[in-house]
Parts: C-alpha cells; sequence; structure tokens
C-alpha cells in the first residue's frame, strides 16, 4: 500500500514537502511548522537507484516550489480546469478548505441574502427568498439531528417551509417563457426543436453550473456539501419562483432572459438537438413549403485519392442551390449539407441576428415581436 | 528536466510562453443579460494597536460605511482580530479568493484598492493572449481554400431565399 502511495503522482511532494526522509520509520523534526515527516512502512527493499531518483524528484520539486511564487489568492477558479497544484496544501489547510462557506469565519447569512437580491439588480421579498435557498433534505437531516440529540418535539419541529413548490413554479415558468420566446424568435423551428433548446437550457447541467457561478450553493442550505447539481438545480428554479411571488411576470422572464439565453451563444443547434436523420427531415420540411426533393451533387472534391478526402457536395432544388457541405465521405458531406440546409430553414444559421437583450416596452406581447426581428 | 533550467532565471522572470496565460473571456458571458457585480464580499482584518493597521483603522472609521453604501452587493466584513498584517481578502462569484496586504496603506489607497477589486471579476491576473474576443468570428463563411474556385459542376443561378 504504503509504496504505490508513495510513488503516485505527487503524493510525494504531499508527504514530505520539503525535507527528504531516507529511512523508513525515521522521525524529523519540522522546522518550518510542517510537523513531523516520516515514511511509514516502505520496503528496505527500495534499490540504491530508486532512492538518488527520489533525491531528484524532491530536489526538483523544490526548485518548482520555489520558482512558483506567491501565486494569486489561495483558491482555485470555478470557472477554469484545475491544472497541477501549484503548492503543498497542508492537512488542515485541506480540511479548512474542504468546508462550506458558512462554517468559516465572517460570514452573516441575512446580509448575504441582501446583497444577493441587490447583486442580480432585483426586489426579492426577503422571506421568500430564504424560503428559497431551504431544501427538504436539509430540514430533514436537521430534524435528524435534533432528535439525535434528544431534545423535545416542540424543539425538533423547524418551522421552515421547503422550497419544493417555489421550485416547481420556478421551473414551470422558465420552460414556458423560454418556449415563447423561441417560437417568437425562430417560427419556422418545429416544436421538437424548441423542446430540444428548453431541454437544453434547463438542463441539471446548466442550471447548476449558472447557479454555482452566480455562488448561488453558498447560501444554499442542504445536507451535503458540496452541493449536488440537482439540488442546486431545484434551488435556482426556487429562486425564480421566489422572483416571481415578489416583483411579478415581466421582471422574472427578464431575469429569465438575462441568464438562460447568453449559455446558447457558441452553441450550434444540431450540438443541442441531436437530430439523426437530417436528410429525411430536411424532405418533410420542403415537402411541408411545397418545394421538390433536394438533389445531391458534388461541386467540389479534393484528395479523393488520398487519405484524407475532402468532398462538398451541394443539395439542388429545382436546379438552384439550397446549401452545401463539406464532409470526409460522400455520405457525411450529403448530411452536412441536409443539416446547413435545415439551418437555413429554421434561421438559426450561425451569423443570424443576435438576441435582443434591449429593455421591452409593454408587456411580453410586445418582447415577442421584438425578440423575432 | 525542464523544471531544472528555469532556476537560473530567477523567480518570475520566465519568457511570456513560460508563463500562465489566458484568453479574454468574462463569467456567465456577464454584461450580455445584465452585469452582475463578480465581487461578493471583502473581509478587512486589521489589528487595533498594530501602527502599520492605521490606514485599516482609519478606512474603518471614515470611509467603509460609505463604500458599503455604494456597493450594496457586496458584503463588508471588519473584523479587528490579531492579525500581524491587516489585509484586504476579495472573494468572487466563481471561487477566487484574493487576499490584498494593506500594511501601511492609507485611508485613499485603501478605497482606492477596494473600489478595484469591486470592479474586477475573479479570473485570473495573467497574461491576456488578445484583448478581444468573438463568438462569430465570421459573418459571410470562414473562408478555406475551395470558396472562390469555380464549381465543377456547370448549373448556376441564383440561391434559393429561404422564405
Amino acid at each position: 500500500m504504503a509504496r504505490r502511495e508513495l510513488w503516485s503522482e505527487g503524493c510525494f511532494r504531499r508527504r514530505c514537502p520539503a525535507r527528504w526522509c531516507p529511512l523508513p520509520g525515521t522521525l524529523l523534526a519540522g522546522t518550518s511548522g510542517e510537523g513531523p515527516c516520516f515514511l511509514e512502512e516502505t520496503d528496505l527493499v527500495l534499490g540504491a537507484a530508486v532512492i538518488m531518483a527520489a533525491r531528484l524528484l524532491v530536489w526538483a520539486s523544490r526548485q518548482l516550489l520555489a520558482g512558483a511564487g506567491a501565486g494569486v489568492g489561495a483558491g482555485t477558479g470555478r470557472l477554469t480546469f484545475k491544472t497541477a497544484p501549484r503548492q503543498v496544501k497542508k492537512r488542515w489547510l485541506r480540511a479548512y478548505l474542504e468546508q462550506e462557506r458558512s462554517e468559516k469565519p465572517n460570514w452573516d447569512y441575512h446580509a448575504e441574502i441582501q446583497a444577493f437580491s441587490h447583486r442580480l439588480h432585483e426586489n426579492f421579498s426577503l422571506d421568500l427568498l430564504k424560503t428559497a435557498f431551504v431544501n427538504s433534505c436539509y430540514i430533514e437531516s436537521e430534524e435528524a439531528r435534533r432528535r439525535e440529540l434528544g431534545l423535545d418535539k416542540e424543539t425538533i419541529a423547524l418551522n421552515l417551509q421547503d422550497n419544493s413548490k417555489l421550485a416547481e413554479e420556478g421551473m414551470s415558468f422558465s420552460r414556458s417563457y423560454l418556449t415563447q420566446c423561441f417560437e417568437g424568435a425562430y417560427p419556422e423551428l418545429p416544436a421538437e426543436g424548441i423542446g430540444a433548446l428548453v431541454d437544453f437550457l434547463t438542463s441539471q447541467e446548466l442550471v447548476s453550473y449558472v447557479a454555482q457561478n452566480l455562488s448561488i450553493q453558498d447560501l444554499t442550505l442542504c445536507k451535503e456539501f458540496p452541493a449536488p447539481p440537482d439540488v442546486l438545480q431545484r434551488t435556482f428554479f426556487a429562486v425564480i419562483g421566489a422572483l416571481l411571488g415578489s416583483s411579478g411576470l415581466e421582471k422574472t422572464g427578464i431575469f429569465v432572459r438575462d441568464f438562460f439565453i447568453p449559455q446558447l451563444i457558441g452553441k450550434d443547434l444540431f450540438e443541442i438537438w441531436q437530430v439523426v436523420n437530417p436528410m429525411g427531415l430536411l424532405v418533410e420540411e420542403l415537402t411541408k413549403r411545397n418545394i421538390s426533393s433536394p438533389e445531391p451533387r458534388i461541386t467540389r472534391q479534393l484528395g479523393v485519392s488520398t487519405v484524407l478526402p475532402v468532398y462538398f457536395v451541394g443539395l439542388y432544388c429545382d436546379k438552384k442551390i439550397i446549401a452545401e457541405g463539406p464532409g470526409e465521405t460522400l455520405l457525411a458531406a450529403e448530411e452536412e449539407a441536409a443539416r446547413v440546409a435545415l439551418r437555413k430553414l429554421y434561421g438559426y444559421t450561425e451569423n443570424r441576428r443576435p438576441w435582443d437583450y434591449s429593455k421591452p416596452k409593454q408587456g411580453l406581447a410586445t418582447e415577442k415581436a421584438i425578440s423575432s426581428s | 528536466m525542464c523544471c531544472v533550467c528555469s532556476g537560473s532565471r530567477g523567480t518570475g522572470a520566465m519568457t511570456s510562453r513560460g508563463s500562465p496565460s489566458r484568453f479574454l473571456t468574462s463569467v456567465l458571458h456577464n454584461g450580455v443579460g445584465r452585469y452582475v457585480r463578480q465581487l461578493q464580499r471583502l473581509q478587512l482584518l486589521f489589528s487595533p494597536t498594530a501602527a502599520d493597521a492605521r490606514g485599516a483603522r482609519q478606512f474603518v472609521e471614515e470611509v467603509a460605511v460609505d463604500f458599503a453604501r455604494k456597493h450594496p452587493d457586496v458584503v463588508l466584513y471588519v473584523r479587528p482580530c490579531s492579525n500581524p498584517t491587516p489585509v484586504l481578502v476579495a472573494e468572487y462569484l466563481n471561487g477566487t479568493v484574493r487576499e490584498e496586504l494593506i500594511t501601511s496603506k492609507t485611508s485613499e489607497e485603501i478605497l482606492q484598492l477596494a473600489t478595484k477589486l469591486a470592479g474586477q471579476s475573479g479570473l485570473d491576473i495573467i497574461r491576456i493572449r488578445k484583448p478581444f474576443h468573438t463568438d462569430n468570428p465570421s459573418i459571410q463563411g470562414q473562408w478555406h481554400p475551395l470558396t472562390n474556385k469555380p464549381s465543377i459542376l456547370t448549373v448556376r443561378g441564383p440561391r434559393l431565399q429561404a422564405q
């Protein structure tokens, strides 16, 4: 156990940060306050060559640590991926960092909730907002804890409502509002496409990502830490439900628009909506519009006899081109051309007009009209 | 082997290829929908008696309340404690925690620093590779070597407008 642990990635640095401990069972007094550092259960079978390699590894790691210098802050950004750890994390430091924010010093829940409300430029009713952050798993775990501590029945019962009702309201409002938005903006897009877009935007992954970057996980009351994505999703929808209760339909619609629709930036329609047979779908769409079915023709080709050919297939209806798409094989190129044609038909091309985020004049109806331009 | 070589040039004087860099980006496309201030909370930790924390104490007495009023979305925690050095800790929405030393800084300098922190997002302060970013780099279609070459077919005609 110990030998594999010792030589696994980064482990050596973690166990003996700046001291090299040659002999098993040796206790070395820590000079920099890092505590005693010793190897346990190491085999003496480790040959001299391996120990030389260990010496080089530790010396090199010391150089790296000296070179890294004081990084900017001790935390890691949630937005970017974590690279290799820059500094040695002591055991107590790791334990501190793995705590919830509410258990670290300097935390005032009421002030944080007020700041949350101001940060989003919304006027929440604080009661509804506080209810929105309470999850049912938290209530259960708190009551169980109190029961274990042997308190009497009155103290056990927490007088807190959980956020399930608000979450349902928020979720259904978001879905219906987003569906309305897309129906207005992309009138040609069929119901499955709109459904796929709305499902993507209200999916657990995306909503929990948005919630994390609005630091909802700091305010959420739930059983486990870190809060799992479904809890974050429920809490975010509960916040939307709370906003619905506090400010009404219009403001909540603007809120949903401002936080969900930018997540479509840079995304292609068929990344989100998985279409298995684009050519079949295209033929259906064209028959609906009374256009003859497309004839595929090769328009350009390069490197046909090589390992990496490129074919451009154009789709012609009544001898007029509607779309052209590239591919490595003829079939792939034809499929891509069908997808390009569908994107053009639905109006979801890459060079379409960006979404309109300006303030609506009055009501949702006008907003629909503006966003369909 | 590469880590051995870097030691000779000192701690931070590597070329920009050696030091970390990132692209211009924003948290959650901030600003597209609405602008959300990325600074979540500021913690001011200072000693009530040390000489180098004088600026911090003046800041708390004179300016901190105004700052908190002007930034209602930032929670300002003021904690006099027996810190060896006065420090201003900024926490951002994406989880970054930044500590700035305010030893022997005057109250105005601390206010300037706090305002600067309030305007930053929590992304790393490292070299930004290009000062621009776009999600739609091409309007008429990305050029490829076959763009303006004639097609092998002789059929030509106006493109069908998608109505």
